[in-house]
């Protein structure tokens, strides 16, 4: 198999070479109109048909793969680094992208499958289609480069092959991981398709904005995909690290999170191109941008510049990651000056408070927060480099600097979808925030005689008083948000002489976009409480022999005894927790420790007892004390962080609305 | 062995692939170039879209008389240019 998924693999590479030298000519000879003995829409049709047969040949390899790791044959390097006999099929599985080689060979699939599809919808804008499916043909071939020579999945071993493998990381061995990169991968990947086809209607001078129509379902898939990928990263981290926390502004974590930001700035900044003709140089460097920031980020963590744990082993092909993003970069710089001018706008920002100029504020707040993050990330390496002297950010910089930011996008989600366009008067503002400003304020009311003050122990703490910021304004937005989806359904339920439920199907139906769009902010809204709560955190941790009791919170925890287990995969040992509350006993909690026996590295594995509205028990068993050979219990009490879950479940809902194409209503009087 | 039946099993891939790659095709899509109508037609089409959320917003409270008259007034005025060019050209 090792043969066939190299030799495929090398197809791929030449399909690719020939898509993009091929799509590249027809377009020149078309552009042109030069004479030629084939017809340039002929070569325009092969180079099609290359990109198509390309991503039957990665298909192809990924298969090899599958099967190798699947017949445990340890022959190939890759696998037996990765895998073992005795890991269960759902992590064998994941094994293909828990490696270099494995998850490059991962991102070649996810681009060919992207650009199968692409190709086979080229009817919609056969022109443009070309530009992009050639752009993406350059792109395909980088990573095919990479995969034939610098990072081979199929290098076989030398010498004796061994009876096992070397194991999994017991991090990666969680449901999580089976999907988690996948999903993140999936967002990377797909913000190529936006690249390209920006890119390619700039090169062509497409006229008009329906390129950002025809752009618009691939970029809020992909950002639906990067989203759920960021957070279930989140929830990893939360589930399996055992620090009691979900984000560490780790450089891979932050890897994912400069595009995001990026491309959510794209999704909202390209909505005032389509309708206004505005912000054109703008949107073109921001999605340029979102797929230069994909390539740095997965240049920081395969080049072994940044230590994280998430990073694979440092490797050369750092190299040539930053190689193909300085020939991106000068591609994108050449267009943009040579077509400069088929990008000016049709009008310009007429008024300071306008929803024109408050999609600029989200812009500018989430860009000025991308380029804090990178400068965070980069800035290690930068000091190394200049200074000689690893100089690094620990999480609260970063809090101080994202923190505020975070509460300020969170005020524009409210602001913004109320303010109409072009220009407004006071009377108007007057009428439209009332309310949300009424909430806000009853809000910060309420949470002060509930005892939520900003100060604890007599000093001012600031994680309290942005928890109380983000719930007035969370009280704010969703009373804006609110007031849109009932003004609306007011309307439409008066015209119709139909019941509210009716008229708020009809209102999102008619405008699934905007009314998806708001979903998704009431989804932030939901995320932001969430995070908010890790003001109010505690933990405590204790030596627990047998019948020992911890408390926290209102939560008494009594060791009830260890037992321990073992599978052909790891021993483990688990400590025994009767949790009962005002004397009364609740459940029973399990934290575990595991050897994996392969790789012979331990694992914790947290105990989470959560409620949708009030805390998470968590807990964790650290291990021995070496001194005095008594088990040690770790446990937290961190409050509403199933809200952040759920908050990331309505924005993929609100995602999955706003995707559904729109439909004018007849009952609507439009 | 098994090397050997790799070799042979891409090579009959890479010829599957060549001959799908290759094969006589009469008839495949054309690159037709925008016309300055379809640009127009398109831009009307977002007008309208623009103008009818304009008079939903307005039945919703959101604006003032004043503001929508004005907001409207520039609307119409766009869209009449367009219909005026849309018609010049289609009489061509």
């Amino acid at each position: 198999m090792a043969a066939f998924g190299s030799f495929a693999l090398l197809i791929a590479l030449a399909l690719a070479a020939y898509n993009l030298l091929a799509g590249a000519l027809a377009l020149r000879l078309i552009a042109t109109g030069q004479p030629t003995a084939i017809s340039p829409e002929r070569l325009a049709d092969t180079a099609r048909r290359a990109g198509i047969a390309g991503f039957w040949a990665v298909t192809a390899a990924a298969f090899a793969l599958v099967w190798s790791v699947f017949t445990n044959d340890f022959s190939i390097t890759y696998i037996l680094e990765h895998s073992n006999r005795a890991l269960p099929a759902a992590y064998k599985f994941s094994a293909l992208w828990s490696g270099q080689e494995g998850s490059l060979l991962l991102w070649a699939w996810l681009l060919a499958a992207y650009g199968f599809v692409l190709r086979l919808t080229h009817k919609q804008d056969v022109k443009l289609y070309a530009y992009a499916g050639a752009i993406l043909a350059g792109i395909q071939f980088f990573f095919l480069l990479v995969l034939n020579f610098a990072a081979p999945p199929f290098a076989l071993l030398k010498g004796a092959i061994p009876e096992d493998g070397n194991g999994l990381n017991p991090l990666l061995q969680y449901p999580e991981m089976v999907i988690h990169p996948p999903m993140l991968y999936l967002g990377y990947v797909g913000f190529s398709v936006p690249f390209a086809f920006a890119l390619g209607a700039l090169m062509m001078r497409y006229p008009g904005e329906k390129w950002i129509r025809i752009t618009r379902v691939w970029t809020m898939v992909t950002w639906l995909f990067l989203t759920c990928g960021v957070f279930l990263g989140m929830h990893w981290a939360y589930a399996v690290l055992g620090w009691g926390g979900y984000w560490s502004w780790d450089p891979v974590e932050i890897a994912s999170l400069m595009p995001w930001l990026t491309g959510t700035a794209f999704l909202h900044s390209v909505m005032m191109q389509e309708k206004k003709g505005m912000m054109k140089s703008w949107n073109i460097w921001l999605i340029f941008s979102t797929f230069l920031l994909t390539v740095l980020g997965t240049m920081l963590t395969r080049g072994g510049l940044v230590s994280s744990v998430h990073a694979f082993a440092e490797s050369p092909i750092g190299y040539w990651f930053m190689v193909f993003m300085v020939i991106v970069l000068a591609v994108c710089i050449f267009t943009y000056i040579l077509q400069y001018s088929h990008l000016k706008s049709e009008r310009p920002i007429e008024s300071l408070v306008s929803r024109e100029s408050a999609f600029l504020f989200n812009n500018l707040v989430l860009i000025a927060a991308c380029f804090v993050i990178l400068w965070g990330a980069l800035f290690p390496v930068l000091s190394e480099y200049f200074v000689g002297n690893k100089v690094t950010f620990d999480a609260a910089w970063y809090n101080r600097i994202a923190v505020p930011i975070g509460l300020f996008l969170l005020c524009l989600a409210g602001v913004g979808p109320l303010l109409p366009w072009r220009s407004t008067s006071f009377r108007s503002i007057r009428r439209n925030f009332v309310l949300p400003v009424i909430a806000l304020w009853v809000t910060v009311g309420v949470c002060l005689l509930a005892g939520m003050r900003p100060w604890h122990d007599g000093a001012f703490d600031a994680g309290r008083f942005y928890a109380l910021v983000a719930f007035a304004l969370s009280a704010g937005v969703l009373t804006a948000i609110g007031s849109e989806f009932l003004r609306g359904m007011l309307v439409i339920a008066k015209q119709s002489g139909r019941n509210l439920i009716w008229a708020k199907y009809q209102l999102i139906r008619r405008n699934t976009r905007r009314y998806g769009g708001y979903i998704v902010h009431v989804g932030v809204v939901v995320v932001v409480i969430g995070l908010a709560g890790a003001a109010f955190n505690r933990s405590t941790e204790s030596e627990m022999a047998l019948h020992d009791k911890l408390v926290i919170g209102p939560y008494t925890l009594e060791c009830a005894g260890f037992t321990q287990d073992a599978n052909a995969n790891y021993d483990s040992e688990y400590a025994l927790l009767d949790v009962s509350r005002n004397g009364k006993k609740l459940f029973q909690m399990t934290p575990e420790k595991r050897v994996y026996l392969a790789s012979q590295q331990p694992q914790t594995m947290v105990a989470i007892h959560s409620t949708v509205t009030g805390w998470d028990l968590y807990v964790v068993y650290e291990g021995v004390n070496p001194d005095t050979g008594q088990p040690i219990i770790k446990a937290f009490l961190n409050p509403l962080v199933n809200w952040i879950w759920l908050g990331v479940l309505l924005m993929a809902f609100g995602t999955l609305i706003a995707l559904i194409p729109k439909k004018w209503s007849v009952n609507s009087g439009q | 062995m098994a090397q050997t039946l790799g070799f042979i099993a891409g090579f009959l891939l890479l010829v599957a692939l060549l001959a799908y790659t290759f094969w006589p095709e009469n008839v495949f899509a054309s690159q037709k170039e925008k016309t300055r109508l379809d640009y127009l037609l398109e831009r009307k089409e977002q007008l309208n879209e623009n103008l009818r959320d304009l008079n939903f917003e307005f039945r919703a409270g959101k604006y003032p008389v004043e503001d929508y008259q004005a907001q409207q007034a520039q609307l119409d005025s766009e869209s009449s240019q367009l219909s005026a060019e849309i018609e010049l050209l289609q009489q061509v």
